[in-house]
């Protein structure tokens, strides 16, 4: 491209977003078109990547395709295999994106549109992208070490072994939450618990027929396993018209929830080939496919925004979350924005696949636009909704009642009106029986989906099969996410106990294995099963918690980021680093700080404790709880969520001294002092 | 040294034929590269996916270490997904 055509190209380009903008800002009053909300993202996303991507690439990272990457030093033919970048960005999307940037956008929706928007086009090119980039980086400069192995290399044995504490804990929030979503979204759901429990079966006959049957042959598999998928979601509404199996697949959140655990338990035991892995690459086949579809569907339907641009909740009186935009909008919204655990994903396989340095702005920096673009996507999704039919989903039963009249008079008198009627045929188009409190996301995200491919395909007639097809992939990806993680926080836990008593880290030995499984699952099982029976809904504490951890995690991961810029002599730019690393501490902290101390007891963990404890010391029973026992629960559990969250603060804070500490050392070093592989070593190790 | 397999652009993709740049394509190039084409998707489609590529290991024995035992088909899947889920980082949240 000569230069004249790129700056008119950009100049268009800057033009168009501006115009998206424009149309979002100053239609106050009357409905926006969501494909101008995506229109102004991809803008921004393409500037950023051209401007401030190439920023990074050229100036701050100074990447250099002389160097030879871990994919080409160790080509095996197997891990290490250097890759197309389009194909790499691809499947390092697929390992990204997963449940977390299409929950958190929808619940922080409750503010408007506008500020989750803001929230993350601004996180994703300043923190998120930056993160995953330089993240992906620093491992490809190290022979694709993972996150703790680089923390312990740069910072020292302490911090690495704090931060893979920090990791676990996160993952237990990750899971436990990830599977309140799914419980949520499958209570009293025949036909969407049927589809569900359809893939476990269904990924078996796929992991027999690629192991056993024809071996090797995934892809053939692949196409049976699609097509059985298919054939269960159609089926899903017979079965929950049947006298007989609609009421059997009709379950409660309890019964769902131990369910979940027992699922967990049992699928991380298994061979990886007998479900795990048929079953992600179903996920996978499904995340993709519906990412391009529903971007296609919204600038085809061009659904008008329903939502506002910002609404009352701004204050913190929400009843999707309690607290205030500044700072619970930043944690409510993490994936999407910024996620912490996007710097083990960057620092585990893809950093084996990179064929050259320079490919790594494509797929680190943009591959998390992608991801933001998921994110918008899923505002887009909740905020077509009416609003009054949005807070009828996901404000808990505590506050809405249980019946469709009681929740329609609630909702008008916030302002969103709404009648009984309009909650009960909402409920009908999608072939449920009830719309009510069902918070986590993944339900409202699939009515706003529903509707809008709806329209492009099939009408109303379909909206029932769109709807529980968007439930089915958001449960797949999160029961794999649920296997895959509780079999990694088993190693996790294996290792620590191995260094407790030898004989349980060795992960040959059967009860070994059993116990530390046991563990893992018991832990986040403990979390979703108080989430399940919490009766003021368990998300709007669970999913705080994790968007506190994540961030934190987030904040860990860029603190790295800094230390490695500055120990290799790039000083100058550690601001860009430096900046999302003080944003994240300083929302993060607050966020950390207020869950615990905050005296709200909406908000604080330690205010709503100490609430129920002292009025179960007085024998009154406060609702919504219904026995001094449930109060004293209610009280431990309070308790327990603040001393995790007082974990998170302690360590991201323990880390930053370990940052600071390395940086002074290395600033006053005249020479680099960062343990890359030096640019020599690579160049020897090619071949002539 | 082995570059990526399957690379659309990559002039080492197995059944490229060379065809002269100035003659105009015969149709049997035309199909070679069709089915070049199609293959060099197929692949890309595989690695898309994670999905083991069982061509693109014994490309790569056949140049890194030839004459040494290879896996066969059902091995080298086996071996390739159980080292991909067993311990590898977790997906994400």
């Amino acid at each position: 491209m000569t230069k004249i055509t790129s700056v008119v190209v950009w100049i268009v380009v800057a033009a168009v977003g501006a115009f998206a903008f424009a149309a979002l800002a100053l239609g106050h009053g009357e409905s926006v078109s969501a494909a101008w909300l995506v229109t102004a993202a991809l803008a921004v996303y393409f500037i950023a990547y051209r401007f401030y991507g190439k920023y990074i690439a050229e100036r701050v990272l100074q990447l250099d395709d002389s160097r030879v990457t871990p994919a080409l030093r160790h080509n095996d033919g197997m891990d290490y295999v250097p890759t197309n970048k389009w194909v790499l960005y691809g499947h390092h999307f697929a390992a990204i994106a997963g449940a977390g940037p299409l929950v958190g956008p929808v619940l922080a929706a409750q503010m408007g549109y506008l500020p989750g928007t803001l929230w993350i086009l601004a996180g994703v090119v300043v923190a998120g992208a930056v993160q995953d980039f330089i993240v992906l980086f620093a491992s490809v400069r190290r022979d694709g070490k993972s996150l703790g192995e680089m923390i312990k290399m740069e910072l020292g044995p302490v911090p690495g072994s704090l931060a893979l504490v920090g990791v676990l804990a996160i993952m237990i929030i990750i899971l436990a939450v990830l599977s309140l979503v799914v419980v949520k979204a499958l209570t009293a759901s025949p036909w969407g618990l049927f589809t569900i429990a359809a893939t476990v079966p269904i990924a078996l006959i796929m992991g027999v027929y690629m192991r056993v049957l024809r071996p090797g042959r995934v892809g053939e598999a692949s196409a049976i396993g699609v097509v059985l998928l298919l054939a269960s979601l159609v089926f899903g509404q017979t079965v929950a018209n049947d006298p007989v199996w609609g009421p059997a697949f009709t379950l409660t959140g309890t019964q769902l929830a131990w369910a979940l655990i027992g699922y967990g338990a049992v699928a991380s035991s298994l061979p990886v080939w007998l479900m795990l892995a048929p079953r992600d690459y179903l996920s996978t086949f499904l995340k993709i496919g519906t990412v391009v579809a529903l971007a296609i569907g919204i600038y085809v339907v061009a659904p008008p925004l329903a939502m506002p641009q910002t609404t009352r909740f701004l204050d913190g009186s929400g009843p999707v979350f309690a607290g205030a935009l500044f700072p619970f909008l930043f944690i409510t919204i993490a994936c999407g924005a910024v996620s912490g655990f996007h710097s083990l994903i960057s620092s585990g396989t893809t950093p084996k696949m990179i064929e050259r340095e320079s490919h790594m702005r494509l797929i680190g920096f943009g591959g998390m636009l992608a991801e933001s673009f998921v994110a918008i996507m899923a505002i887009c999704a909740a905020c077509v909704l009416q609003p009054g039919v949005y807070f009828a989903m996901n404000a808990p039963a505590a506050v809405i009642g249980t019946t469709a009249a009681q929740a329609a008079q609630v909702i008008s008198n916030w302002g969103f009106t709404i009648t009984p009627d309009m909650i009960a045929q909402t409920a009908k188009d999608i072939g449920e029986t009830t719309i009510l409190s069902r918070a986590g996301g993944a339900p409202t995200l699939a009515v706003g989906m529903a509707q809008i491919l709806a329209q492009a395909i099939g009408g109303k007639a379909m909206e029932a099969l769109w709807y529980h097809f968007a439930i089915l992939f958001e449960a797949l990806f999160i029961l794999t996410a649920v296997d895959a993680g509780t079999r990694v926080g088993r190693f996790m836990i294996q290792d620590m106990l191995g260094h407790v008593y030898r004989p349980l880290g060795n992960t040959e030995l059967l009860p070994a294995n059993f116990l530390a499984t046991g563990l893992c699952v018991a832990l986040w099982g403990y979390f979703l099963y108080q989430g399940v029976v919490d009766p003021l809904g368990g998300i709007n504490t669970l999913w705080q918690l994790f968007g506190v951890g994540n961030q934190m995690l987030a904040g860990i991961a860029l603190l790295l980021c800094s230390s490695v810029l500055v120990k290799m002599k790039r000083e100058r730019y550690a601001w860009v680093t430096l900046v999302p690393t003080a944003w994240l501490l300083v929302t993060t902290l607050t966020a950390g700080i207020q869950k615990i101390f905050h005296s709200d007891p909406r908000i604080g963990f330690l205010a709503l404790a100490n609430k129920f404890s002292e009025a179960a010391a007085h024998g009154t029973v406060l609702a919504p709880a219904k026995s001094i026992g449930e109060m004293q629960r209610v009280a431990f559990n309070n308790y327990l969520d603040a001393a995790v969250c007082a974990v998170f603060v302690a360590l991201v804070l323990a880390m930053c001294v370990f940052a600071i500490k390395i940086c002074v050392q290395a600033l006053r070093q005249a020479q680099p002092s960062a343990v890359e592989i030096p640019p020599l070593a690579s160049a020897q190790a090619l071949p002539a | 040294m082995s570059r990526s397999v399957g690379h659309p652009a990559d002039p080492g993709a197995p059944a490229a034929p060379h065809a002269a740049a100035d003659a105009p394509p015969s149709r049997q190039t035309r199909r070679a590269r069709l089915a070049a084409a199609l293959h060099a998707a197929h692949r890309n489609y595989l690695h898309l996916f994670g999905i083991p590529d069982y061509e693109r290991y014994l490309a790569h024995m056949t140049q890194a270490h030839p004459g040494e035992p290879r896996l066969s088909r059902r091995e080298f899947c086996a071996h390739a997904i159980d080292r991909k889920y067993s311990r590898n980082g977790p997906r994400c949240c």
